[in-house]
C-alpha cells in the first residue's frame, strides 16, 4: 500500500501553512510532516493549529531531534497532540540539521545511543508509565505523564547513514529515509533489512517512507530554483559517503556548509548545480516527478514524502500533485493503491 | 459601503474564479503579515469547509485581498469586467 506525505517548513506566516495543510488533506495526502528548527515557528504550534483545521490527515514532527528539544518534552508534546486528534498523531525524530545545531553550539554526540535513549524514553512515557533510567545520554527518574494518552502514537525515525537506518529499523515504527534518489533509498533498503532481522520484525511491518526534497511546476527551470535551497543544505549536511555516491566534492560541500553557517547565502546557493539537485531531490514537471516516484516506489518504499520545497508556488503545486501525480499511484482521495 | 455589501454584487457565476484568484492574491502577497489573524481564521474556517466560493466566504477573501494587495484586487476586479465592483471598491479606499 502507497501512502504520499507532504512536508511544511513553518517559515511561513501560520495562516498559510494552515491553509497548504486542509489543501494537502483536500487533495488525498495522507500524512502532514512540519519541521522542527528553532529559528522557524514552532513545530507543535503549527502542528495544533494545522490539526484543528483537519479531519483525516495523520501528522507529526518531520522530525524533532533529541539535543534541542528533551525526549520527555518530545513524549508531552505528542502525546498533547493526540488529544486534539486521535490516533492521528506520528512522531518524527531524527538527530536534526547539523548546520542549524551548529549555530547554537550544539554538537551531534553519540547520534546512535542518543536516538535509542530517545525512543524509548518517548515510547514510555507516551505510554504512561513511569519512567526510571539511567542511560548514556539521558537519566530519567520517575518521569510519568499526569494525563491519559487514548492510543500509542507510533515513531519515526529519520536516517541517512547505514548505522542510523538499521537501528531505525530495529526500533521504530517507521523509517524516513532522508533520500530523494532511487540510488540511495535502495542502498538505504540494505540497511533497513539488516535492523528488521536484528529486532525480529517482519519487513511488511515497518513503515518505510522516502523524505524527499520536492519541487515539482510546469518547467525544470521554475521547479529547480525553488529546489536550490533545499539542496544546499542537504549537500551542507550529508555524510562523506553519501556526497561521494553521487560525484560530489567533500570539500566543495563543507564550502556551502560554511557559507550557509555565515549567512553568505548567495554564495551557497549558487553552488548547487544539476547534479546535485539530481541527487538530492525530486525536481522538475509533472512527467519527471512521477517517473521518479514510481522508481522510488519500485525499491520498496510505502511512503513518499514531497518535503519542502514542493514548488514555487505552493497551492500550484500542491493541486498538479492531485491533477498529475496521484492519479498514477492512488485511486481517488482517501484511497489507496498497491 | 462595506466589503459585505460589495461582495453581493458580484454575479454568482464568478464567484469561483474571483475566490480562485483572490486566494492568488491572498497566498501570495508579500503583505502577508499585515492579515489580521481573525480573519485568516475565519478564512480557514471557511476554507475547510469549501465555503470559499460563496457569498459569506467570498466577503472574507475579498476583505483579506483588500488589506493585503487594494490595488491588486481592484484590479483584479477590472478584469473580470465588474466595473460597478471596482467604482464601489475605490470609494473603500
Amino acid at each position: 500500500m502507497v501512502e504520499f506525505g507532504i512536508e511544511f517548513v513553518p517559515r511561513d506566516l501560520y495562516w498559510k501553512t494552515t491553509f497548504y495543510a486542509i489543501q494537502a488533506e483536500k487533495i488525498g495526502f495522507d500524512n502532514l510532516w512540519i519541521t522542527d528548527h528553532f529559528n522557524n515557528r514552532n513545530v507543535y504550534v503549527s502542528l495544533a493549529i494545522a490539526s484543528a483545521y483537519t479531519e483525516r490527515i495523520k501528522f507529526g514532527p518531520g522530525v524533532t531531534n533529541p539535543y534541542l528539544v528533551h525526549p520527555v518534552v518530545t513524549a508531552q508534546a505528542v502525546a498533547t497532540l493526540n488529544e486534539i486528534a486521535p490516533g492521528r498523531v506520528v512522531c518524527g525524530l531524527g538527530v536534526g540539521d547539523r548546520t542549524t545545531l551548529q549555530m547554537v553550539n550544539i554538537k551531534m554526540r553519540k547520534p546512535l545511543s542518543t536516538i535509542r535513549e530517545s525512543v524509548h524514553i518517548i515510547r514510555e512515557i507516551t505510554s504512561r508509565r513511569t519512567l526510571e533510567m539511567q542511560g548514556t545520554i539521558f537519566k530519567v527518574s520517575g518521569a510519568k505523564l499526569n494525563f491519559k494518552i487514548a492510543n500509542p502514537i507510533p515513531i519515526f525515525i529519520g536516517a541517512q547513514g547505514p548505522k542510523m537506518l538499521a537501528l531505525a529499523a530495529e526500533i521504530g515504527d517507521g523509517v524516513l529515509i532522508n533520500a530523494s534518489h532511487p540510488k540511495d533509498v535502495e542502498n538505504a533498503m540494505t540497511f533497513i533489512r539488516q535492523g528488521v532481522e536484528r529486532a525480529g520484525k517482519n519487513l511488511d511491518d515497518l513503515d518505510i517512507s522516502a523524505y524527499t526534497s520536492f519541487s515539482m511546476a510546469s518547467s525544470y527551470e521554475k521547479a529547480f530554483k525553488a529546489v536550490v535551497p533545499v539542496v544546499a543544505y542537504i549537500v551542507a549536511g550529508s555524510p562523506e559517503m553519501i556526497l561521494e555516491r553521487h560525484g560530489i566534492s567533500v570539500e566543495f560541500a563543507s564550502k556551502i556548509r560554511d557559507a550557509i553557517v555565515h549567512g553568505r547565502w548567495k554564495e551557497a546557493f549558487s553552488s548547487v548545480d544539476n547534479n546535485m539537485v539530481e541527487a538530492f531531490s525530486i525536481c522538475g514537471a509533472p512527467k519527471i516527478c512521477v517517473e521518479k516516484i514510481g522508481k522510488l516506489m519500485k525499491v520498496g518504499v510505502n511512503q513518499v514524502v514531497a518535503g519542502s520545497p514542493i514548488g514555487p508556488n505552493m497551492r500550484k503545486s500542491i493541486n498538479m500533485i492531485a491533477t498529475e501525480v496521484f492519479p498514477h499511484f492512488k485511486k481517488r482521495v482517501g484511497e489507496k493503491r498497491t | 459601503m462595506t466589503l459585505e455589501k460589495i461582495a453581493r454584487n458580484i454575479p454568482a457565476s464568478l464567484w469561483n474564479v474571483a475566490s480562485e484568484k483572490l486566494i492568488d492574491i491572498v497566498l501570495n502577497s508579500s503583505n502577508a503579515s499585515k492579515m489580521p489573524s481573525d480573519l485568516a481564521k475565519t478564512i480557514l474556517y471557511y476554507w475547510q469547509r469549501d465555503q470559499l466560493a460563496t457569498e459569506v466566504g467570498l466577503h472574507r477573501v475579498l476583505e483579506a485581498s483588500m488589506i493585503l494587495e487594494p490595488e491588486k484586487t481592484v484590479d483584479l476586479m477590472e478584469e473580470l469586467g465588474l466595473s460597478k465592483i471596482v467604482v464601489m471598491l475605490k470609494e473603500t479606499l
